[in-house]
């Protein structure tokens, strides 16, 4: 029988690393932020990447974040969804404090040499493949961006990512729909080469 | 109403006339079942989240200070104990260039100077001000600096409003920042470090720091700061106060 407290269940089922959290006792917030600072740290990069386009600007965007969080540690109430949280932080600091400076210089370059993020394997077809995929979601407006980011990656519900991104859930729909037309074009493309390549 | 995975299908690839479309997107924002159903059918998804789930390469460096203590810390001495990671957040806040051409490592008075620059009206507006709460960061911060902050002085400081003292750490030495609000609500900041016996006296130099204007001086082993809301900042007033009051 477990003898974890209702609320240390609920991390351990989000798979939040706690650390030092002995059994019948309470964690403090600031261990609990920390354990998930570090079991969410590649989500909350991805979403600052997927928020400015700019893997530089995601790592800062991701060491704010925690810098933030650990400040704030006393806030937090519920050990549920220390992940929503952090990335609610995250968007926050990109809305407030960074986005008008990345943005002006996001358009001066190209997305494409973010593209050099995607790992070399060795089937280089399939790395083009990633590549053209890459590029593609990079390329979509911010808002369609940050929902492709949060659903199919992260594996969000529309309704989480509704509340996240504080917006009704068919915009969450309407927004993946526009995403998926754009994909498409490139999923069909492949799949046309693909079918080239084998003889078909 | 029942929809098919056919129908579902159509729908994620973009096939189905708009009024169909409609009707499931009313329909999921009542079921959450057919919003799962619609999910694990996505064909989009395993694509995207094939090429990004394995971003970044390497786990990211993340630069947070060391836990203070291992048994649960009251709320209000926890809060923001982080200046040695305010150059952190700063890297966001503060031009690239100066990073780049900054001469030689900082000392403590630039960089409580860049952390101060992140506060705005809205850092301070929220603070717990109660009596309770400033007891006990009272209390805490002059047990870690060793010295009275003369509580009563700051609070009797004409045109402020003493919003919290807040203890950090600058190389191993406790910093301690005490906040205030001015008039117009712009935060307004006085630190005191211990520097040790042994350091230099120091009179007070006024200077520009991070776009805020600051005096600092050190005396008896302890440094001190001063940092306005701007670089026009007039900080004369309060300066003679504290130079009297921190004399020694």
């Amino acid at each position: 029988m477990s003898v974890l407290t209702p609320r240390a269940r609920s991390v351990k089922n989000k798979h939040t690393q706690v650390v030092n959290y002995s059994m019948g006792g309470e964690i403090s917030s600031e261990q609990a932020v920390r354990g998930a600072i570090q079991t969410h740290s590649r989500r909350v990069w991805r979403f600052g990447l997927a928020l400015s386009g700019a893997s530089d600007v995601a790592d800062d965007l991701l060491q704010s974040t925690c810098v933030r969080a650990l400040e704030r540690h006393h806030q937090v109430t519920s050990y549920d969804r220390l992940d929503s949280w952090l990335m609610t932080i995250c968007r926050s600091i990109w809305l407030n404090e960074v986005r008008s400076r990345s943005v002006r210089r996001a358009q001066a370059l190209s997305v494409t040499p973010e593209a050099e993020l995607i790992a070399s394997g060795p089937d280089s077809e399939t790395n083009i493949y990633a590549a053209e995929v890459f590029t593609e979601v990079m390329q979509l407006p911010e808002a369609q961006r940050e929902t492709v980011m949060l659903v199919f990656v992260e594996g969000y519900s529309y309704r989480e990512a509704a509340a996240l991104l504080e917006v009704p859930i068919g915009t969450i729909m309407s927004r993946l729909s526009n995403a998926r037309q754009k994909l498409k074009t490139v999923m069909q493309h492949d799949a046309a080469d693909a079918g080239r390549r084998s003889g078909k | 109403m029942t929809f098919s995975d056919e129908t579902l299908m159509a729908y994620l690839v973009g096939n189905l006339e708009e009024v169909e479309a409609g009707a499931i997107e009313s329909a999921v924002e009542a079921d959450p079942e057919l919003e799962q159903r619609l999910m694990a059918l996505d064909p989009f998804a395993p694509v995207v989240h094939g090429v990004f789930d394995q971003l970044p390469a390497a786990a990211p460096q993340i630069d947070l200070p060391d836990p203070l203590t291992a048994a649960p810390v009251p709320p209000a001495g926890s809060a923001l104990r982080l200046l040695a990671v305010a150059a952190s957040v700063a890297v966001v806040a503060v031009s690239a260039t100066f990073w780049a051409t900054r001469p030689a490592p900082m000392g403590w008075a630039q960089q409580a100077a860049i952390y101060q620059s992140l506060y705005a009206p809205d850092t301070i507006a929220v603070l717990d001000t109660s009596p309770e709460a400033l007891d006990v960061q009272f209390a805490h911060a002059e047990e870690r600096l060793g010295r009275s902050l003369n509580r009563e002085a700051l609070e009797a400081l004409p045109g402020m409003e003493l919003k919290r003292a807040q203890t950090l750490s600058f190389k191993g030495k406790p910093l301690v920042q005490v906040v205030f609000a001015d008039a117009q609500g712009q935060p307004f900041a006085f630190c005191v470090i211990r520097q040790g016996e042994g350091a230099p006296n120091k009179d007070v130099n006024e200077a520009v720091l991070s776009g805020l204007a600051t005096a600092t001086w050190a005396q008896d082993g302890f440094g001190y700061m001063l940092i306005g809301s701007s670089d026009q900042t007039d900080l004369d007033g309060q300066l003679d106060i504290l130079t009297t009051t921190f004399a020694g």
